[in-house]
């Protein structure tokens, strides 16, 4: 039987030498794509069908209209609100920001496990051994995370055009795969923005960070552009203003599909053009870090763990400190406009927050979001150093497992409780500079507060790392999801309160708007505190697991 | 039991324990694979002890049992009497471990990695350092990523054996070195055992064994079928007989007793022969034996024997022995 199927393998691999690294790629891209697209497919059809329950009358949808469609500051937020009258306007303005950002992310993670993750692993070596070159293989890897993000569109594809047939949906075929393919536009851009990366960086981490740099950028661009009519043009310069220019089930301009196919072209075409000139296992750009003074050298695992994440948590206070700064600039305008629009105080009330500071508690809760992500990092960073067998350096000499883990946890925990604060504190200096009345005490607390769900999301994350190492990544990833995408729904859908509630996002108050919900704050630290030690007691007595 | 008593009991076995390997039933099963069965294993201080077998035999999972880093299904371990999983720190006090394939932090240098791994230790003779350095030819400049194979594993080996541990646990410790780097490593082993210092070697090159080990064990199939000195697994084993005959007097020596494997090539014949070799000289004596060579049989002979030429099962007999 076994010499049967080695049979039948030897055979697939003889019938199609050629490709074997295009299919290893689209095997691995498949898999998550056809997850994340049912993502993509659940967001999309619960918007679309759940609209006409909720905006039942043509008052109540002019009403949305008029609150959303001339707002600088929400427009900033979730992108331009065009045509909410309808089914097709409302769908698109409240899913396109989140899947936007989420397709990205997807596209820049595949692409730089797949490439220069297998690279670093040393996989390649093997591939490479065989007939064909550093070029060729980078090419068929670049086809196979083509069929990666067709299994994606594929997915959301289906759904969306079948939604479309809903009576009270309505869409037509042509524009619902229009819709679908604007939505995957962002994820096979930062495919190969991750794949190019991937190319300049000496490592799978470098490469993550630099393509989280462009996207950052790219996201404050977009907002810059869309906080105000006058700076509608900048959209051009961004790939994410490129991808709201297609305008979909609106006033469609696949025009604008230009540029974003210039781009992936360009950057593929970098892609191969680098991995052809570069040794395998090195990086274009000068490993700057290769100077370090006595001073920095890492003496203990802590510092050890500190200096290898030091570049990737820096990356993220940037952006946040930038993001905060963006988001306080213009508090004073969406502020005003809440204050001085009856109904869209009411479409805020519909979100649990009113008043003046509603906008930066909405603004805050995307701050929640990225600190999440870099919970999601911390834990998922534990996990490699025991996978790729770094961790067994440290722990065949004197050193407990328990003290590197709970290390790694007081890291991670000053990570997110400081990115937290700093988060209060840049909102804040942004809003003073728009001469908003806030105050930096509670701006501060309201900083404080979106660290809440990412030490949730981490807590529950080391006590997967204990029982289940090798599900750390698609667990924790998943949860988030769950969490992100329940909060994004649950307020335009009429979800049962107990899904709500499922939702660490849901949990956290709207602070500022709100005062802090330190109850739900203090069940959301009980669950971690309670997770943190059954994984680190458990951590102790398990075996250590290669991938 | 409080943590002072509880060390001072450890504290005194450990210093009571005449060795530095003890194994009890040491079992490890992942499903239904059985990797180590029943291993019973004992290394007297002091001693350099082979550990051989094929690949897959479970020779690395024993280590990484010995080293706490998996949790056995069944029985134990201890390292110098302080049991493996339930003193890890204090057992790892006392060693150092060199793995076959050194996974480390490609950002760091060479001297970032050996000044962690030193800390981490909690004990470095820096001169030995430099000097181990220097022997092994290292630039510790330069990062991790840019080291060949050989070089990181030059690195690991430099960060054990700086630390001049009471035992160093060493797993295909040569992988990846040149020949001259080879004899820099010997001769680091032989200064450790004339220092006391025991080895623990586990390999599948022969001659690295022979030529370092006093003590060696076989593993087969996740189970220990052989352990013991070199001269005592020699004694047991079949001594090989090359006889010279004169023309046309070449006798039939399969029925003598004692004697198998006969090869005849010519007037040359090759025979074995386990027990007394009495039997065998006077049929060689009556035959008119020209020219005769007789050699113990090398480490790399013993373990084939244990494992046939084709991975087979040896004969019966040398089993029972």
């Amino acid at each position: 039987m076994q010499a049967e199927i080695a049979d039948k393998k030897e055979a697939q691999v003889g019938r199609w030498p050629g490709t074997v690294v295009a299919r290893l790629t689209a095997r691995g891209a498949a898999r998550s794509g056809v997850i994340w697209g049912s993502i993509f497919a659940i967001a999309i059809a619960s918007s679309a069908i759940s609209y006409s329950g909720i905006y039942k009358t043509l008052a109540q949808r002019d009403a949305l209209a008029v609150a959303y469609g001339s707002n600088h500051a929400t427009s900033a937020l979730l992108g331009p609100a065009w045509q909410l009258q309808t089914v097709a306007g409302f769908t698109v303005f409240k899913v396109s920001m989140a899947l936007m950002i989420l397709g990205a992310v997807w596209g820049l993670l595949t692409s730089t496990r797949l490439l220069r993750g297998e690279e670093e692993n040393g996989r390649w070596d093997l591939l490479l051994a065989g007939q064909t070159t550093r070029r060729r293989a980078t090419a068929q890897a670049l086809g196979g995370l083509a069929a990666g993000v067709f299994t994606l569109w594929a997915v959301a594809s289906l759904v969306t055009v079948l939604s479309g047939l809903d009576s009270k949906v309505k869409i037509a075929a042509g524009p619902a795969l229009y819709f679908s393919t604007a939505m995957v536009a962002t994820a096979v851009m930062f495919l190969a923005v991750g794949a190019f990366c991937g190319q300049l960086s000496t490592s799978r981490r470098q490469a993550a960070g630099l393509g989280s740099v462009i996207l950052g950028a790219s996201y404050a661009l977009r907002m810059v552009a869309d906080s105000s009519a006058g700076l509608a043009w900048l959209r051009w310069a961004t790939p994410l203003g490129w991808v709201e220019e297609l305008q979909p089930l609106t006033r469609p301009r696949p025009f604008a599909l230009v540029p974003i196919v210039a781009l992936v072209i360009v950057f593929a075409l970098g892609t191969l053009y680098l991995a052809g000139r570069r040794d395998l296992g090195a990086g274009t750009l000068s490993d700057r870090s290769n100077v370090l003074t006595i001073r920095q050298l890492p003496t203990t695992p802590l510092g050890l763990a500190a200096y290898l994440s030091r570049s990737v948590l820096l990356a993220w206070a940037a952006s946040i400190f930038a993001y905060g700064l963006l988001l306080g600039g213009i508090a004073k305008s969406g502020g005003k406009i809440i204050t001085s629009s009856p109904s869209l105080r009411s479409a805020f009330a519909r979100l649990g927050v009113s008043g003046a500071d509603a906008y930066l508690s909405v603004a805050l809760l995307i701050m929640a979001v990225a600190l999440s992500f870099v919970a999601l990092g911390q834990v998922n960073a534990a996990r490699r150093e025991e996978s790729s067998g770094q961790l067994e350096n440290l722990l065949v000499r004197p050193f407990s497992r328990a003290v590197w883990l709970v290390e790694r946890i007081a890291l991670a925990v000053a990570a997110l409780v400081l990115g937290g604060l700093l988060a209060g504190v840049a909102t804040w200096l942004g809003a003073i500079s728009d001469h908003a009345s806030v105050k930096f005490s509670s701006l501060l607390s309201a900083g404080l507060n979106v660290s809440f769900p990412a030490l949730l999301l981490f807590g529950v994350g080391v006590l997967v790392l204990a029982v289940a190492p090798r599900m750390v990544s698609i667990i924790t990833y998943t949860l988030f999801v769950w969490f992100f995408l329940v909060e994004i729904l649950g307020s335009v859908v009429n979800m049962n309160h107990w899904i709500l509630d499922l939702s660490a996002f849901h949990q956290m108050a709207a602070s500022p708007a709100a005062p802090i919900a330190w109850t739900a704050n203090a069940v959301m630290v009980a669950i971690a505190l309670v997770s943190v030690g059954f994984g680190v007691e458990l951590f102790r007595h398990r075996d250590l697991r290669g991938e | 039991m409080s943590t002072t008593s509880l060390a001072y009991t450890s504290g005194n076995k450990a210093a009571a324990s005449q060795w530095a390997v003890e194994t009890h039933g040491l079992t490890k099963r992942f499903g239904e694979n059985v990797a180590v069965n029943g291993v019973e294993l004992l290394v007297p201080r002091g001693c350099a002890f082979g550990y051989l077998g094929p690949n897959g035999a479970g020779k690395t999972t024993t280590i990484r049992l010995l080293l706490g880093l998996i949790q056995p299904s069944e029985g134990h371990g201890e390292i110098f009497g302080l049991d493996c999983q339930r003193h890890p720190i204090e057992a790892h006090r006392r060693l150092a471990f060199v793995a076959g394939e050194a996974n480390l932090w490609p950002s760091l240098t060479g001297a970032e990695t050996l000044h962690l791994l030193g800390r981490v230790q909690g004990q470095v003779d820096k001169a030995y350092r430099e000097e181990l350095i220097a022997r092994f030819d290292l630039d510790p400049t330069k990062k991790v990523r840019a080291y060949s194979k050989g070089n990181r594993q030059k690195l690991i080996l430099i960060g054990a054996l700086m630390a001049r541990p009471d035992l160093l646990v060493l797993d295909e410790p040569t992988s990846g070195l040149d020949p001259l780097m080879e004899q820099a490593f010997r001769h680091s082993i032989h200064e450790a055992r004339e220092r006391g210092q025991t080895v623990f070697l586990s390999s599948h090159i022969m001659s690295e064994v022979e030529a370092l080990c006093d003590r060696v064990g076989i593993l087969r199939e996740g189970r220990l079928v052989e352990m013991g000195t070199l001269a005592q697994m020699r004694h047991l084993s079949a001594l090989t007989v090359e006889a010279t005959f004169s023309e046309g007097s070449v006798p039939d020596l399969s029925g003598v007793p004692g004697v198998s494997s006969v090869q005849v090539d010519g007037r040359l014949v090759r025979c074995q022969v386990r027990g007394s070799v009495e039997p065998l000289l006077k049929a060689l004596v009556a035959a008119g034996v020209t020219e005769l060579l007789s050699r113990e049989p090398s480490l790399e002979e013993l373990f084939l024997a244990q494992y046939g030429v084709h991975g087979k099962s040896p004969d019966t007999s040398h089993d029972a022995s």
